[in-house]
């Protein structure tokens, strides 16, 4: 509901943000040191799931909690909370003959961007 | 979606034009829309993931044609008049006034 | 050419087109009383005038300074950049990543802009154009070659994409002569580009 941002309660807005983490007890589907891929969806909404990353394989480092999920909120269908993942990428993984291959991309992943494998 | 604003990994971009002595916001109307944004946001006219979003969805060459700010523009005109709080008349009626120097 | 650089060469055609329909947004928005012109004057001077990188240079220079505030740092950066008073919208949820002598971190949004304004202020707009956007998460070290940083190959780049709403912030190595200086000497070195891992902080005289 569109309303009038009262002006007296700016310096708390600037101070406090607006976060999108979602104290809620979401069970995690992936830990650190996970083998996982990123699925391969191209959906004609919002996603926050980059096309050079989608169908590549990478190591999840770490799990930042549960947050609103990008996808369905663009859409008003709904928070989804889930969690969040720091997953690693290979250089080479993500772009084939890369000058520096060991190099390394990591991404933020929601829990619904990321499948397992038993893979590399 | 896959849309122009996903250019992670892409080609023919160009030299990254630094510009050391860029000013915060290059014109006043930066500055408006910077704060109309936030004010937007705060009262609850949309979400974030509506705002980015609807960028997206700008005609591909008008995203990279236009700058930084003008995408915010788009992107707040839009979602005021889906949201019903403005017409697109009430803002070309406004625009043609502030034009002729009417309003 | 970039959106930037058309930036200036747009304006001369349509100098007005552009601030004429931010004023017809904002004129009605005000009318329906759903806008307060003097709060967005507010915000324009806090994040013009009073937010910016020097608040990130000085979570780095107590990091160098103090070894226990930089774990609680690494560990949760949230709560550790709250501890300076350094917190809010685009930083409610901070990652610092450590740079060393075998690691290089640098941070971008490819999807869009996604930067932490509590610590660095609003992102330049080379960050926000597609060149860098782009460029970043495949040719790491041409973009940093682009900002005069060179890299040995041994050490390991790593680029962080924002794409959730996770802020990232780079804490640069303390560059070396360094040890023994006031935290507000240390906070003189450290650049914005250090923070986001296209520049190096720079060295004490």
């Amino acid at each position: 509901m569109p309303t009038l941002f009262p002006t007296d309660a700016l310096d708390g807005l600037i101070r406090t943000g607006g976060s999108c983490r979602v104290n809620v007890n979401v069970e995690p589907g992936f830990a650190p040191g996970d083998k996982v891929m990123a699925i391969n969806i191209n959906p004609r909404t919002h996603t926050r799931l980059p096309t050079y990353v989608r169908g590549k394989r990478g190591i999840v480092m770490r799990d930042h909690g549960a947050f609103i999920f990008p996808d369905t909120n663009a859409q008003l269908k709904g928070e989804k909370p889930q969690h969040v993942y720091s997953v690693m990428f290979e250089a080479g993984e993500l772009w084939g003959d890369a000058e520096f291959p060991g190099d390394k991309v990591l991404i933020d992943m929601f829990e619904d961007y990321l499948r397992p494998t038993n893979g590399k | 979606m896959n849309g122009i604003h996903d250019c992670g990994g892409r080609h023919g971009y160009g030299p990254i034009d630094i510009d050391r002595e860029q000013p915060i916001f290059h014109a006043d109307w930066e500055r408006r829309m910077f704060g109309m944004f936030i004010l937007a946001f705060g009262g609850g006219h949309f979400n974030i993931d509506q705002f980015r979003s609807t960028i997206e969805q700008m005609r591909p060459a008008e995203y990279l044609e236009s700058t930084y700010y003008e995408h915010w523009l788009h992107a707040l005109e839009t979602l005021c008049v889906e949201n019903g709080t403005l017409t697109r008349k009430e803002l070309d009626d406004r625009l043609a006034a502030l034009s002729k120097g009417t309003h | 050419m970039s959106a930037d650089h058309d930036h200036e060469h747009h304006d001369e055609y349509r100098p007005s087109e552009i601030s004429l329909r931010v004023k017809a947004i904002e004129s009605l928005l005000v009318e329906k009383k759903l806008l307060d012109p003097v709060a967005v004057d507010k915000l324009v001077d806090a994040y013009e005038n009073k937010i910016g990188p020097h608040n990130g240079a000085r979570v780095v220079a107590k990091a160098w300074a103090d070894p226990e505030y930089k774990k609680r740092l690494l560990g949760d950066g949230t709560k550790a950049i709250q501890e300076l008073g350094y917190s809010g919208i685009q930083g409610e949820d901070m990652v610092v990543v450590e740079n060393t002598h075998d690691v290089h971190n640098m941070v971008v949004c490819t999807l869009c802009s996604c930067y932490p304004w509590p610590t660095l202020g609003l992102p330049p707009n080379w960050y926000k154009a597609p060149p860098y956007r782009s460029r970043a998460v495949i040719d790491p070290r041409g973009v940093l070659k682009e900002f005069g940083v060179e890299l040995p190959k041994e050490v390991e780049v790593r680029v962080w994409d924002s794409n959730a709403e996770l802020r990232y912030l780079v804490l640069p190595e303390r560059p070396a002569g360094a040890e023994g200086l006031s935290e507000d000497e240390l906070a003189n070195l450290v650049t914005r580009d250090s923070m986001i891992g296209v520049g190096l902080p720079k060295t004490p005289n």
